[in-house]
């Protein structure tokens, strides 16, 4: 059992990690050393599509640097995956006050470093005084047609008078509304964060009451549940009894299913081939019956999650042609296209 | 089942040869974790191993439930057949509580010992909320050494307390990587692995990085890009070793932490599975069981 270090791995390691330290844009976002040894690329049914991204946010994250956090990295990475377009937003839309300079820094991104590959998403926090002014400036000055909202960060309840109003002016304004579910995991935030419990239920009611606002929820299933997901799609669902998966909350998700036409990514869904699974009514935590392939969409979230993670869920339950390309691009493509 | 639809190095992402290649081993494999059919459900979860190329499964819920890991389980004899029909490709390790040492021991003597099983788990909860730096653990530990066993500890650091600190919200009795280093500097003659990297890898790196018999595992919390990079380039590849937490994490979650690494081909491999052979050449040797195909 005992086991030696290899003091010469370790030193050479640590002496990346410093080069890494002194570089990290260059180091740690293009080295690339994991590609596989060479053998012909298997012919099974040709080309597969090339890949809409959902959910990718650009810069650092603000509690740590990112591999990818730069911008060219990042195109590049995607690139490398068969991704050829991204909606891409910003971390600084999460604690920003001057929100309408961080959508500003982030069309001038996309604008010189990602045209041809990113979709600017621009971001609103109702708590901030005069935030329909900023929702007006992403869509006419900065020609945005995604907003994306983080509830828990933002502090903005899904219900109520003002939420109402950005959902109706957001529709008028032909956006798509993305809402945000978590974003780090709350067991590991820095001990001076503390988000808001933001409740989802009342999503099902504006979901209803707005059909024609488009919604789609990102890294939601800690925020959802069976139910509610559900009542959301259309679908009937049994109640999750006991296996409830990370906080997924299983009657908002089946209602959310049953009751609107919201609209899912999946960089979030967690077990075992469950996207797959939520799509045949073969799940480990979800609904036991199934949810449409129309209703999912590819989202990485990265740069901080791994690319490679939504990627594999593609593969890792056995989906048919159609289902792969719905969710790898039809969907998206149907969504944004007014 | 085992066919996918593209190719997925068109996408820049292993196929299923090539996951077979790398030749992984998923040790932390909860196919059995369900008290009312967990034979059914373990068969479920074997289609994603076989899917996903995974070479072999260290499952962590034999012997006992984890409600009662003493208890007789009305499936143990079920599970205990199972693994040792299938040797070739599933192991199991047990469930210990530091509460209760004599009994720790007693069911390695049974499961161990006599049994099909390679090693311990220590949970993330427990009776009398006692860490696994302890006391009552030395003789735990000098009894895994003498069978050769592997030492697997569930680690997390919660934000949590008041104030808030990390490893402020951890439940009574669970361990972070620091409880770890400190039973692990009492004995430097074996290995103890670090479940979970603490779940918050930045600082569970840093915990046990002066350690050098401590390794690491990081399945079971959300993939982070870059966390792999950290963990080799503070500890070395040899340090880490890799599980896939399903069926509640998907291989997908859990391949992608290290297939984001900017690391060598050999390391990929180290850490998907050959490091934890090396771990478990000897108690494989005293049972008779062959480490490679």
């Amino acid at each position: 059992m005992t086991k030696k270090i290899n003091r010469r791995n370790f030193c050479q390691n640590t002496l990346l990690s410093s080069a890494a330290l002194a570089f990290p844009g260059s180091i740690l976002g293009q080295k690339e050393v994991n590609d596989f040894p060479e053998r012909e690329a298997n012919k099974i049914k040709g080309d597969g599509p090339e890949i809409i991204d959902t959910y990718v946010q650009l810069f650092d994250y603000p509690f740590r640097n990112l591999k990818y956090s730069q911008t060219g990295d990042l195109i590049n990475k995607l690139r490398k995956h068969k991704i050829s377009e991204a909606w891409a937003g910003s971390f600084e839309h999460l604690f920003h006050k001057n929100i309408d300079l961080a959508n500003r820094k982030l069309r001038g991104e996309v604008d010189t470093k990602g045209k041809d590959m990113l979709v600017p998403v621009g971001s609103v926090n109702l708590t901030w005084p005069d935030w329909e002014e900023d929702l007006r400036r992403c869509k006419e000055e900065y020609q945005m047609d995604i907003v994306r909202i983080f509830p828990l960060y933002q502090m903005n309840e899904l219900s109520g008078e003002k939420f109402e109003k950005f959902v109706q002016l957001a529709t008028r304004y032909q956006m798509l509304i993305q809402i945000v579910g978590d974003v780090e995991d709350r067991r590991h935030h820095h001990p001076l964060l503390e988000i808001r419990n933001i409740d989802f239920a009342p999503l099902v009611d504006i979901g209803k009451k707005y059909s024609k606002a488009r919604i789609q929820l990102l890294h939601w299933n800690r925020r959802i549940n069976k139910n509610l997901l559900g009542q959301m799609t259309g679908e009937s669902h049994h109640m999750f009894g006991k296996n409830r998966l990370h906080g997924l909350d299983d009657k908002i998700l089946k209602r959310l299913g049953d009751e609107t036409n919201i609209v899912f990514d999946i960089s979030r869904v967690e077990g075992a081939g469950e996207v797959g699974g939520l799509i045949h009514g073969d799940s480990w935590y979800g609904p036991d019956t199934k949810i449409p392939a129309e209703r999912f969409l590819f989202g990485s979230y990265a740069p901080y999650f791994p690319v490679e993670s939504a990627l594999l869920k593609l593969f890792e339950y056995p989906m048919s042609e159609s289902e792969l390309r719905s969710i790898m691009r039809d969907n998206a493509e149907k969504l944004l296209k007014i | 089942m085992n066919h996918f639809v593209f190719d997925p190095m068109q996408y820049g992402i292993p196929d299923r040869e090539q996951l077979k290649d790398l030749r992984i081993w998923d040790t932390h494999y909860h196919g059995f974790l369900n008290d009312e059919d967990p034979i059914s459900y373990n068969e479920k979860m074997m289609k994603f191993v076989s899917r996903m190329g995974v070479e072999r499964v260290i499952a962590l819920d034999v012997g006992g439930t984890r409600k009662v890991p003493f208890g007789s389980s009305p499936f143990d004899k079920e599970k205990r057949s199972y693994l040792q029909r299938n040797s070739a490709n599933l192991s199991g390790i047990i469930r210990i509580d530091p509460s209760y040492p004599e009994k720790s021991m007693r069911k390695m003597e049974a499961w161990i010992e006599k049994g099909p099983c390679i090693g311990i788990k220590y949970a993330g909860f427990n009776d009398k909320g006692i860490t696994c730096d302890h006391p009552n653990n030395n003789d735990i530990v000098q009894k895994a050494m003498s069978l050769s066993a592997i030492i697997y500890i569930h680690t997390w650091i919660k934000t949590g307390g008041s104030p808030r600190i990390p490893g402020g919200g951890n439940y009574s009795g669970e361990s972070t990587p620091w409880h770890v280093v400190n039973l692990a500097k009492r004995f430097p003659d074996t290995v103890f692995i670090c479940g979970h990297a603490g779940g918050d890898w930045e600082l569970g790196v840093r915990a046990i990085r002066e350690c050098e018999n401590v390794f690491l595992e990081f399945c079971g919390s959300d993939p982070h890009s870059g966390s792999v990079d950290l963990a080799v380039n503070e500890l070395g590849a040899d340090r880490i070793v890799w599980g896939g937490h399903g069926p509640s994490r998907s291989y997908s979650t859990e391949l992608a932490k290290v297939l984001d690494a900017s690391i060598s081909h050999d390391n990929r491999t180290k850490i998907l599975g050959g490091n934890y052979r090396d771990l478990t050449r000897s108690i494989f040797k005293k049972k008779g069981l062959a480490i490679d195909p």
